[in-house]
């Protein structure tokens, strides 16, 4: 599997379960020499956030990177509009085409054990490429 | 001309604290209609909610079970842009019944303009998800009534944010034909000109992306040269509209440059592919300004009804003409696709 894995792309909302689901994406893309693509969806209300909160991701992000070594041509955040499956998704099609998808079991201010709403469980149903869900 | 509109029923329970979504919205929308001073010419038709067996017909089961459960469980957030109460199932089915009874009093009487005031809106609500501040898919609902009628409709949205929702169920109906003006890039990242129906509905689906700062000349262009060819050969009997306001100047959702006087010019242009009276319903979806919404409420249905209502001045010289061009050129490209496509199927 590692010989066609090419394109790790993780969703990242800034949560402490994201943040341990791009660290196992970076460990794995630092065994594997994999390319790792940090996703974070903008969704509708995304324009009232804080501007700041944009550049405390890309800080997260290369901190990140730097403690696994892996350098910035490695590792890129990239930010997209939308709901967070529906950006997912959209990372294995062009110009992306991730090889593997990987999401924390619960993002930002989701219930526990809520279906409704489950980014990780969306993806299981609707991904076709390979979906690693971390658990926290 | 008549207006056809759905009685009030109880929305304030669907409320989260600072959340653009909010009741004000319908009372906006309704002081816009007072502005028209309608009076006789007001016709008002009982809301109800919608049966379940109503709204499978758009909507999986499953996620009907799981959207009431989540609600008496008590709501909260369903992903990081919509939520729900307690009370949001009820108004959702609410929503979505008044959407149909303001339809099927169109359809019998042939008579009047429908004008349907609800909230959640429902344009981004898919199959099984609920996403963007829509629960229930509302337009799709009632469109999805008129087709097994046997009517051809067309939906035209012209909310700033593409209609994904809508888009998606309806992606592979032959007798649907969704028209969609929106800002792009913006959520829900959806709405290329490359995206033009599946294969069983090549062409029904026909997306107009502007630019931030589009003015709405530029969205008159993009309705004339692009949609309009394929509206008239799809020949409409029914009009549906997502009639979101975001995409005036001074929504704070997004960047379009639109006045009310260009919702009133949009408003007689679709109208006039209604082929009779009773067979033009709008929806509200989007609209977070609330004197924007008023004003470009009152524009859109003054238009429609010939009220002397006099809105502000249409919008002129955004940017975007080249990249209506661009669409021209992509739309014809996917269209080209689909079709050698659908042929090689055929073929084997």
């Amino acid at each position: 599997m590692t010989e066609s894995l090419r394109t790790i792309a993780v969703g990242f909302d800034g949560s402490h379960d994201a943040e341990t689901a791009v660290r196992w994406s970076m460990k794995l893309a630092s065994e594997t020499n994999a390319n790792v693509v940090v996703v974070n969806a903008v969704g509708m209300l995304g324009r009232f956030d804080n501007p700041t909160v944009a550049f405390k991701l890309e800080d997260s992000v290369r901190r990140l990177a730097d403690e696994y070594g892996l350098d910035t041509t490695r590792v890129t955040l990239h930010v997209d509009d939308g709901d967070a499956c529906s950006v997912m998704m959209r990372m294995a099609e062009e110009p992306i085409n991730a090889s593997m998808l990987v999401v924390g079991s619960r993002g930002q201010g989701k219930h526990p054990g809520l279906l409704l709403g489950s980014t990780s469980l969306e993806l299981a149903e609707h991904t076709t490429i390979p979906l690693v869900i971390v658990p926290s | 001309m008549m207006l056809v509109m759905n009685g009030r029923y109880e929305d304030a329970g669907h409320e989260e604290y600072g959340h653009p979504e909010r009741p004000d919205r319908a009372i906006a929308a309704l002081q816009g209609v007072d502005q028209l001073h309608l009076e006789s010419d007001l016709r008002i038709v009982n809301p109800y909610a919608a049966t379940r067996a109503e709204l499978v017909r758009v909507h999986e089961g499953a996620y009907l079970d799981e959207l009431g459960a989540f609600c008496y469980a008590g709501g909260g957030d369903i992903d990081e842009d919509t939520y729900a109460t307690y009370d949001s199932w009820t108004i959702a089915q609410y929503a979505a019944g008044s959407g149909l009874a303001v339809v099927r009093e169109l359809h019998e009487k042939r008579d009047g303009v429908g004008f349907v005031v609800t909230r959640p809106p429902g344009h981004h609500a898919l199959r099984d998800r609920a996403m963007g501040f829509c629960l229930l898919n509302n337009i799709a609902i009632a469109a999805a009534e008129l087709t097994e009628l046997g009517e051809r409709v067309l939906i035209v949205d012209w909310d700033v944010h593409h209609g994904n929702g809508t888009q998606a169920i309806f992606w592979d109906d032959p007798n649907v034909l969704y028209v969609s003006t929106h800002q792009s890039p913006l959520f829900p990242g959806s709405g290329g000109a490359y995206e033009v129906g599946g294969s069983d509905a090549i062409g029904r689906t026909v997306n107009l992306p502007l630019p931030s700062g589009a003015t709405g000349d530029v969205l008159r262009q993009a309705i004339d040269e692009i949609a309009a060819p394929t509206i008239d050969e799809f020949n409409p009997t029914w009009v549906l509209v997502s009639a979101g306001f975001d995409a005036h100047r001074d929504d704070p959702m997004a960047d379009l440059a639109l006045t009310s006087g260009d919702f009133a010019l949009l408003a007689k242009t679709v109208a006039g592919y209604a082929p009779g009276p009773g067979r033009l319903a709008m929806f509200l979806e989007g609209g977070y300004d609330l004197e924007a919404l008023r004003d470009s409420v009152a524009a859109t249905l003054g238009a429609v009804l010939e009220s002397p209502y006099r809105p502000e001045a249409p919008s002129y010289g955004g940017p975007g003409t080249e990249i209506v061009s661009n669409s021209q050129v992509e739309r014809t490209a996917a269209l080209r696709i689909a079709h050698e496509a659908a042929l090689r199927e055929e073929q084997q």
